[in-house]
């Protein structure tokens, strides 16, 4: 029996805080119209952006998947050799069109990018063996998933990616298997909080020589 | 809320996106009341919470329970608006105010409930906000101890210290006046 249950003055207090406020739709419609309003949607270059939205939702598909990501993840070890592998930075200030493709899908440079800002090749790189995709997701793509696929090194379990950023610091994490959402787990890299979500996040600084 | 709203919301459908907020709308709000104590400032808050919400929904992973997910990011907007609200001069509902947003006529069993509940307000005002939001998380919006971990960051030892002081002072601060 829990306190509350034992205590008669705790379990009243209790039931007057658990009822609940009116729903307004009034400010219902307010709040979707605000949230909708400042989301960053998917680019129209964005092959989820015309999929059906259904196509990705639950079922057996979906669970599969799940439980395909946490192999994945318990697969994930500790990547970027260096000499092996191209370096996980560039550190070129070699100037690249926004609109460029470079190993992966189109890119939108970052949302809050100055339109005189030449972007950058970033490269982002990533091991595991037994994912099925892995993509780099960060607020340079909108946080979309779809957006930034990696490639995986042919016969190798390396995945990676470059592809030009807005010079500055952006927040990144890594998707696999369209489930999993981990930090990069190269210790070298930064770590900052998420604002949205109050969760750790990995962080590059572009252009840092 | 199912699953297959939450993916098609993720994917930017907006009435799936309506059906959430429909959903946890009342929830947070309580919530918010109950952590901000100005009426006007937690309905921004709400607001502030599903607009972060929508926009990082891409982000969200299935795995996660959804409902501890929202609280979370709903529990960091409060606290930041506690932190601002401490640094200038407290707007708190006057007297009036609340008086006029009473119905006119009660019968007196509602008044005493209501009297009630002002007091059960009161009290949990008086609480430190760390005490108080684990309390309402646990005891009035149901998430175990092993959610709160996780979404707070804080061990479960803590957590259930918290509980207690927080039970503690209510029961101390409602118990004289009980009817």
């Amino acid at each position: 029996m829990s306190e509350i249950e034992r205590d008669h003055v705790l379990r009243r207090a209790v039931q007057s805080l658990r009822q609940l406020p009116a729903a307004d739709p009034d400010a219902i419609r307010r709040v979707v119209e605000t949230a909708a309003a400042q989301r960053v949607m998917p680019a129209a270059d964005d092959p989820a952006a015309d999929a059906p939205p259904v196509a990705r939702s639950g079922g057996r598909r979906w669970r599969l998947a799940g439980f395909a990501a946490l192999v994945a993840a318990a697969a994930i070890v500790g990547f970027f050799v260096r000499g092996s592998v191209p370096p996980r930075r560039s550190t070129t200030s070699v100037p690249v069109a926004s609109s460029a493709p470079s190993g992966g899908a189109p890119m939108r440079v970052a949302a809050n990018a100055d339109q005189d800002v030449v972007p950058i090749p970033q490269q982002f790189v990533f091991r595991s063996a037994s994912a099925r995709r892995v993509s780099v997701v960060g607020d340079f793509n909108g946080w979309s998933a779809a957006r930034t696929p990696m490639t995986r090194e042919v016969g190798g379990d390396l995945w990676s990616v470059t592809i030009p950023i807005a010079p500055g610091r952006h927040m990144y994490r890594f998707m696999v298997d369209d489930s999993t959402f981990t930090l990069d787990p190269d210790a070298r890299v930064a770590r900052a909080r998420d604002p949205d979500l109050g969760v750790e996040v990995s962080v590059v600084i572009v252009g840092r020589p | 809320m199912d699953s297959r709203t939450i993916s098609r919301a993720k994917l930017g459908d907006i009435n799936a996106f309506t059906r959430i907020v429909e959903a946890y709308y009342p929830r947070c709000l309580r919530f918010a009341r109950a952590m901000l104590h100005d009426v006007d400032e937690a309905e921004d808050m709400v607001q502030e919470t599903f607009v972060r919400l929508y926009r990082a929904l891409p982000r969200y992973e299935e795995r996660q329970r959804f409902e501890s997910w929202l609280f979370q990011i709903l529990g960091n907007c409060c606290r930041t608006a506690n932190m601002a609200s401490q640094r200038r001069t407290a707007r708190s509902v006057s007297d009036d105010e609340l008086l006029a947003r009473m119905p006119a006529a009660e019968s007196a069993s509602a008044l005493v409930d209501r009297e009630w509940d002002d007091s059960v307000r009161r009290a949990l005002e008086e609480l430190p906000e760390h005490n108080r939001e684990i309390f309402l998380l646990h005891y009035v919006e149901g998430f175990s101890y092993e959610e709160i971990e996780t979404m707070t960051g804080v061990g479960q030892s803590a957590l259930k210290m918290r509980v207690k002081r927080a039970s503690d002072a209510l029961r101390a601060l409602l118990a004289p006046g009980e009817r």
